[in-house]
């Protein structure tokens, strides 16, 4: 991938409807982005239909991004994830088999780092998770990684939902605690 | 129950948002008050940038070629009017005010052609909302609402059954969210901002051309969350409808129509628009 600043000056000229600067930043982030959403979603025809809202909403709202508030992989993530779980929760909601599928779908470690990858910022995140009981880590990675709802983490930890909610809170509380703003 | 309940909080709510745990209803919530209010914008976009470090560890997975053939054809379909962003809360709420005295006017007119069988309590809360938006101080004091902003966040374009409304004063105080299922006439009311007032109580009140008075949807805000049943009004009542909330004496409105201010009043919008 680009480094953060080229990717920077990507969106601040699709921002200005740079079709060649979007190409580019395509390049540069789908196989990122496709890796996030194909793990929510499982199905590639899912999967595809929320990289082409996604990558619209990038062309659209390039102009928003603010290199001071978030890194432009960061913002893209963040938009493709939301397509993402807002589309698996409708999908679920119609079909309760399809939920079941989902559950089933066991839930892996996420891959090894690249180095280059290893922020500060994701060391300081990776440094909290580690404060945090066994059990209520894996709880918030697994929310995180596969987009699960409370509903579905109850399921899959054989609790009742407002434990999980409990749980969920307590630990992005600490999160937060040991982070600071 | 103990506290474990207890805690709830816009920062919670933001936080699993973005972790992404929330169920439908509460995701479509999250994003109303996303488009409103502007504190709850900066504690998504805190937690956005804490957890959102998380991805670096999803292993990159190519998407197919044509992926990109699809993407650049919604792009080149993309009229900039035909995009729906989210408008930003000030520019919102400007439009929400003007777009509030216009509705309500337009709406008062219609009801003062069919003034033979308008019920005069009808009559006083339509008035209330349109000196409210237009000249609070016309109104006696105990009757002083505070200006009351309709934030419209998205025009729907599409047949929807989920709608939701944020019921404010202003952009920066959601008071309630409300969802609505119009398929199931079911609706959720959420507390976010309104403060409990000893001896008084929020009703919640459907007010549609269609009936010659607000009809009473039950009291609100007692709990974090409240849910009215629509059963009785059909679709299209349901989502014209203008939602408001009035002061009452504890228990509700003693006539069964509203006697106190009216606080907060919204219309609904579609939740979630496809291709958003």
């Amino acid at each position: 991938m680009l480094s953060s600043q080229e990717l920077v000056w990507l969106l601040a000229a699709v921002a200005k409807g740079d079709r060649a600067a979007f190409e580019r930043l395509y390049a540069a982030t789908r196989a990122k982005l496709y890796g996030v959403v194909l793990r929510i979603l499982r199905r590639a025809d899912l999967a595809d239909e929320v990289m082409q809202e996604t990558y619209l909403k990038i062309w659209n709202s390039a102009g928003q991004f603010d290199p001071a508030l978030s890194s432009p992989i960061t913002w893209m993530v963040a938009i493709a994830r939301n397509r993402a779980i807002d589309l698996i929760r409708k999908k679920t909601e119609v079909s309760l088999e399809e939920e079941s599928n989902v559950l089933e779908v066991a839930a892996d470690t996420p891959d090894p780092l690249a180095k280059r990858e290893m922020t500060e910022e994701l060391r300081r995140l990776l440094t909290c998770m580690g404060g945090l009981d066994e059990e209520r880590r894996r709880l918030v990675l697994l929310a995180y990684y596969s987009g699960w709802s409370r509903e579905q983490l109850a399921a899959k930890f054989e609790k009742p939902v407002n434990t999980i909610k409990t749980w969920l809170r307590r630990a992005l509380l600490e999160i937060r605690e040991c982070l600071g703003a | 129950m103990t506290d474990d309940t207890d805690i709830e909080s816009p920062d919670l709510l933001a936080a699993e948002y973005v972790l992404g745990t929330l169920a439908r209803n509460e995701r479509e919530e999250a994003e109303a008050l996303l488009a409103s209010d502007p504190n709850f914008e900066r504690l998504v976009r805190y937690w956005e940038r804490r957890l959102g470090q998380l991805h670096a560890m999803v292993a990159s997975v190519e998407p197919p070629p044509e992926t990109w053939a699809r993407v650049q054809a919604r792009v080149d379909g993309a009229e900039p009017s035909s995009v729906m962003l989210l408008p930003h809360p000030d520019q919102a709420a400007r439009v929400a005010a003007e777009g509030n005295v216009v509705d309500l006017t337009r709406r008062l007119g219609r009801w003062r052609q069919a003034a033979a069988g308008l019920a005069a309590l009808a009559a006083a809360l339509v008035a209330v909302i349109v000196t409210a938006a237009m000249n609070p101080e016309m109104l006696p004091a105990p009757l002083r609402p505070k200006p009351i902003e309709i934030v419209k966040t998205i025009e729907a374009p599409a047949p929807a059954n989920r709608f939701v409304a944020v019921l404010q004063q202003n952009a920066q105080s959601p008071a309630f969210i409300l969802t609505v299922d119009v398929a199931t006439r079911t609706a959720s009311v959420r507390r976010v901002s309104a403060e409990q007032q000893p001896g008084k109580s929020y009703e919640l009140w459907l007010v549609s051309d269609r009936f010659p008075a607000p009809r009473s949807l039950g009291l609100v805000g007692a709990n974090e969350f409240a849910r009215p049943t629509l059963a009785n009004y059909d679709p299209a009542v349901i989502s014209g409808a203008t939602y408001a909330v009035s002061l009452e004496p504890e228990g509700g409105s003693p006539t069964g129509a509203p006697t106190g201010p009216v606080l907060f009043a919204g219309k609904l919008v579609e939740a979630m628009p496809p291709g958003q």
